[in-house]
């Protein structure tokens, strides 16, 4: 046993030298140890120390992540084949230490390895019920293994699907607030030297070569990952980023007027967070495919014709439309955000009610406005006033309420909504700025790579190419793209 | 607009009230004789027929004199409509009983005379003389004009152009299309004569088509499809000394009612003063109609509700107008709402009960009408119900101008992102196409192929 253990602690040098390692340094000495690790038994790695620990125990994740990697792998195998021969909980433990603690510098020369260990952590936490204590541990690993988050992986749907399985979303806010731009092996990136370069784009480091990343993802997947990450935030009742996320999957690029089952579904829950955030009608994204944009219309008609009854149609309509639907919205798994719907339109007409009125009493309001949840008006006016009430705490509302005596109470509605501080708009003018300036830098990198992209000028070469042959009378009937024959048959109906 | 109807004052009320009959029955201001002089030709007895249809007080008289003239001329269906709407409303006058002698005679007259101008203009045209051909077809088209056929005298007219040889007879085409034009309504067809009239005028023909007239039928073309701001600049070019150079269309009355009126409704106080007030041709206009320029300076001086009074006096005259009537609503309601937002100007908060007593009728509020102001946004203020009072919003331009930045620079960036993360997808071939040669029209299967070039074959 204690053969292995130098040849596990060999690297990185402990204590580190005072000159920290160069990169090709730090390459050639990890890939050593790769190379001699991964020759290495699983049973020799099962083995305890001469003081009678276990591996796991005694390699410490932070430094030695490369070894403890391997160890864990081999464990995490022995666990498969016979789960009683393990310590769970104890191995439980590791795992959740290796994740909140790996080396990111290391770990990109393990992306195979680290893929295998959260799909297992993950069916590990299924068959256990222990999936919300395992969430924070796979979000804190995606991560440290991309900080910026810009990149889809697989395990980002891993992640999600998890979450919305277990009904826990505040754990894995911190991966679905990032914006995915980036999908790996999308454009050619260019072989880096040494991957432990730490100033290596994310998508540099996460190429397929890491396979971290399956070679090919699927197109799904990524809608998949928007899909749930709207609904998501629907679970947390966050309105304006769940119409983002959903937005992300509706304005997917679709070829030939195409639509897929995913984005069809997020359309239409895109339809009533819309109407729950603005309270009215949405429009279509700029950056939708037109034909697609034709294809939602037809197929989320239910949907579209609720939203124009909620923005110009009655309590009772509304209610009715909504009833008449049911099934509809059962079948598309809908019905609670239709319940929202239906909760949210007395809300926006006292809204609406603010921006005409400076101040009104509550019985006023109970007068003017109608729920769609009863089909009319509230029984009483002091459902209102619990109404307004609940409005003006959970910050819906912007207004205050005041109980002059011998009267109904009176609503005062605030000007012009939350007045932000002067300090507070500056730092969110600084914020945006910086967000905009490395979104222009990642234009650039866009620019460069759409002006040097093979793909991108055998693309282009085959356009001229076909152009020059049309102008020369002789036409190239291209069976490259099968659309073109389509077309033509259905024109001769 | 339901809401309105519990302030009598407000000229929408007015309107509901009488629409149910459309019957005017307040006495008119003007003289039916002196008003009827100031036209000649069809719309004539358009407006006597207008005038005897809607008004409760006029119109027998009304009609016993469009009936006397229709039978002067040859017009038979005009004769029958006036003669019928006397019947109903005064079938003891002597009028009201139908000639029939009279119409057989005319309308064999009319017949005969027909085929005779047709027959003429057959033979001019065999025998290719220009000038004869241009004037058989005039006549050809002031017989059908005069009869009532305007579509065919609309024709007839309009071939006269292929033999102009002169100037002359461009302007003389364009004058009798115009004419034709306006009784059909075709108000597209006067706007591209007035333009070739104009081309006209600047080649040193203004004599024959006088700059009044011009003005006044374009302007007309404008106020009726009621582009009011357009009308009223318009109506202000025209020049002094219109007299009756237009008589068959417009009198220098109403060009001081629909230019005052529109430019009302949609100028501010200082163009009023520049535009209206000192401009010395228009004012020989107002003097005509001194009411108008009362309500204009009513306006200019903030004294709105004797400005509102003014008009509503003259609105039953107004109804009784066949181009004002379907607009006079719409401007009095525009001036109205012009009238409210520049009295609540100065204040940042008023009472309702100033405004009520300043544009309600007393007893009614106008919750309703200030309600739909602000909803459509020409009022930038807010009810407070409670405590009775309109107050201005405030407005703080700094804290918009960031608000608008950030909002801008959150869409850019979204877009921004959005666009990147497409020309990934492309660049990965990772878009999703429709699935063919497979029943059941779309799949979630999308294309994962690299390259159109290899997804060719590897789909099927």
């Amino acid at each position: 046993m204690d053969d292995i253990l130098p040849r596990l602690l060999a690297f990185p040098p402990h204590p580190s030298p005072a000159l920290p390692l160069s990169d090709q340094q730090f390459d050639e000495g990890i890939r050593a140890l790769v190379e001699v690790v991964k020759g290495i038994s699983d049973s020799k790695l099962l083995q305890k120390t001469a003081s009678g620990e276990h591996l796991l125990d005694f390699v410490n994740p932070s430094l030695n992540t490369a070894s403890y990697t391997f160890i864990l792998v081999a464990n995490l195998n022995k666990a498969k084949q016979y789960e009683k021969a393990v310590d769970m909980d104890a191995l439980w433990n590791n795992i959740c230490t290796f994740l909140s603690g790996f080396d990111p510098r290391q770990i990109r020369y393990l992306g195979h390895e680290l893929a295998q260990i959260i799909d297992t952590f993950a069916n590990i936490a299924q068959r256990h019920h222990r999936i919300p204590l395992a969430l924070p541990r796979i979000r804190d690993a995606l991560i440290r293994y991309d900080p910026t988050g810009t990149v889809f992986t697989p395990k980002h749907l891993l992640l999600v699907k998890l979450a919305v399985e277990a009904r826990s979303y505040d754990d894995v806010v911190p991966v679905l607030e990032k914006t995915i731009l980036y999908i790996p092996g999308a454009s050619e990136q260019p072989n880096p030297e040494f991957i432990c370069n730490m100033t290596l784009s994310p998508l540099a480091s996460i190429t397929a070569h890491s396979s971290f990343v399956p070679k090919h993802t699927k197109s799904q997947d990524i809608l998949e990952y928007f899909l749930l990450s709207g609904m998501a935030y629907i679970g947390l009742n966050n309105w304006r980023r769940a119409k983002e996320c959903l937005e992300r999957a509706i304005t997917y690029p679709a070829k030939e007027n195409g639509c897929s089952k995913i984005m069809t579904e997020a359309y239409k829950k895109w339809v009533l967070v819309s109407l729950l955030l603005d309270g009215k009608s949405p429009t279509l994204p700029m950056v939708t495919s037109g034909g697609t944009a034709k294809l939602y219309h037809t197929l989320a008609k239910p949907y579209e014709i609720v939203s124009q009854i909620f923005e110009a149609g009655t309590a009772s309509r509304l209610k009715s439309e909504i009833e008449t639907g049911q099934t509809i919205w059962q079948q598309d798994m809908n019905v609670g955000l239709m319940m929202a719907v239906l909760a949210a339109y007395q809300q926006f007409q006292i809204r609406n009610l603010g921006k005409v009125h400076s101040k009104l009493s509550i019985m006023d309001i109970h007068n003017a406005t109608q729920s769609a949840e009863v089909g009319g008006k509230l029984g009483q006016a002091q459902f209102v006033r619990t109404l307004v009430q609940n409005m003006i705490a959970n910050g819906s509302l912007d207004a205050s309420l005041s109980y002059p005596p011998d009267k109904s109470p009176v609503v005062t509605f605030s000007e012009n909504g939350p007045a932000m501080s002067e300090k507070m708009t500056q730092v969110a003018l600084a914020e945006s700025t910086h967000r905009i300036k490395a979104l222009a830098l990642q234009i650039n990198n866009i620019d460069r790579t759409m002006t040097y992209e093979k793909e991108y000028l055998k693309h282009v070469q085959k356009v001229r190419k076909n152009k020059k042959n049309t102008d020369q009378g002789v036409v190239s009937v291209d069976m490259d793209w099968p659309g073109e024959d389509e077309d033509l048959m259905a024109s001769m109906y | 607009m339901a809401g309105l109807q519990s302030a009598p004052s407000s000229p929408i009320q007015i309107f509901s009230k009488r629409n149910g009959s459309g019957i005017v029955t307040e006495p008119p201001k003007f003289d039916l004789e002196s008003y009827i002089q100031n036209y000649k030709g069809r719309t004539r007895s358009n407006r006597l027929i207008h005038i005897g249809v809607f008004s409760a007080f006029l119109g027998v008289d009304a009609l016993k004199l469009a009936v006397r003239e229709a039978k002067a001329g040859k017009d038979i269906p005009r004769y029958i409509d006036a003669q019928t709407h006397l019947e109903t409303i005064g079938p003891n006058e002597p009028e009201a009983v139908r000639d029939n002698a009279w119409i057989e005679q005319t309308e064999r007259q009319n017949e005969a005379e027909t085929q005779r101008l047709e027959a003429e203009l057959k033979g001019y045209k065999s025998n290719l003389i220009k000038e004869s051909i241009r004037m058989g077809n005039e006549d050809l088209g002031k017989h059908y004009e005069a009869i009532g056929d305007l579509p065919h005298a609309f024709e007839a007219f309009g071939r006269m152009r292929q033999d102009n040889t002169v100037e002359k007879h461009s302007v003389d085409v364009s004058k009798h299309l115009i004419e034709v034009a306006v009784e059909q309504k075709n108000w597209i067809a006067v706007t591209s004569n007035i333009l070739k009239l104009k081309s006209v005028m600047n080649s040193g023909l203004e004599d024959l088509a006088p700059q009044p007239y011009i003005v006044a039928s374009q302007a007309l073309a404008q106020f009726d499809v009621g582009n009011y701001a357009d009308a009223a600049l318009t109506f202000l070019q025209c020049e002094a000394g219109m007299g009756q150079s237009c008589a068959t269309i417009i009198s220098p009355n109403d060009v001081a009612i629909y230019g005052g009126l529109c430019a009302l409704a949609t100028m501010d106080r200082n163009e009023l003063q520049k535009k209206v007030l000192e401009n010395s041709h228009f004012r020989s206009y107002l003097e005509l109609e001194p009411q108008i320029r009362h309500a204009i300076s009513f306006f200019i001086n903030s004294r709105y509700t004797n400005c509102l009074r003014v008009l509503e006096s003259y609105h039953a005259d107004y109804l009784l107008d066949i181009y004002l009537q379907q607009h006079i609503n719409d401007l009095y309601q525009m001036i109205r709402s012009k009238c409210i937002v520049q009295y609540f100007i100065p204040f940042s908060s008023c009472t309702l009960a100033s405004l009520n007593e300043a544009f309600a009728a007393p007893g009614n509020a106008m919750d309703k009408e200030l309600i739909l102001m602000i909803t459509r946004g020409e009022l930038n203020a807010r009810i407070n119900t409670v405590d009775g009072l309109l107050e201005a919003r405030k407005t703080n331009p700094r804290d918009e101008i960031q608000r608008e930045a950030l909002r801008v620079a959150d869409e850019y960036e979204k877009e921004a992102t959005t666009r990147i993360f497409h020309t990934q997808v492309t660049m990965a071939g990772l878009e999703v196409k429709p699935v063919k040669h497979r029943s059941g029209g779309f799949s979630s299967t999308p294309y994962t192929s690299f390259d159109a070039d290899m997804s060719g074959s590897g789909l099927n």
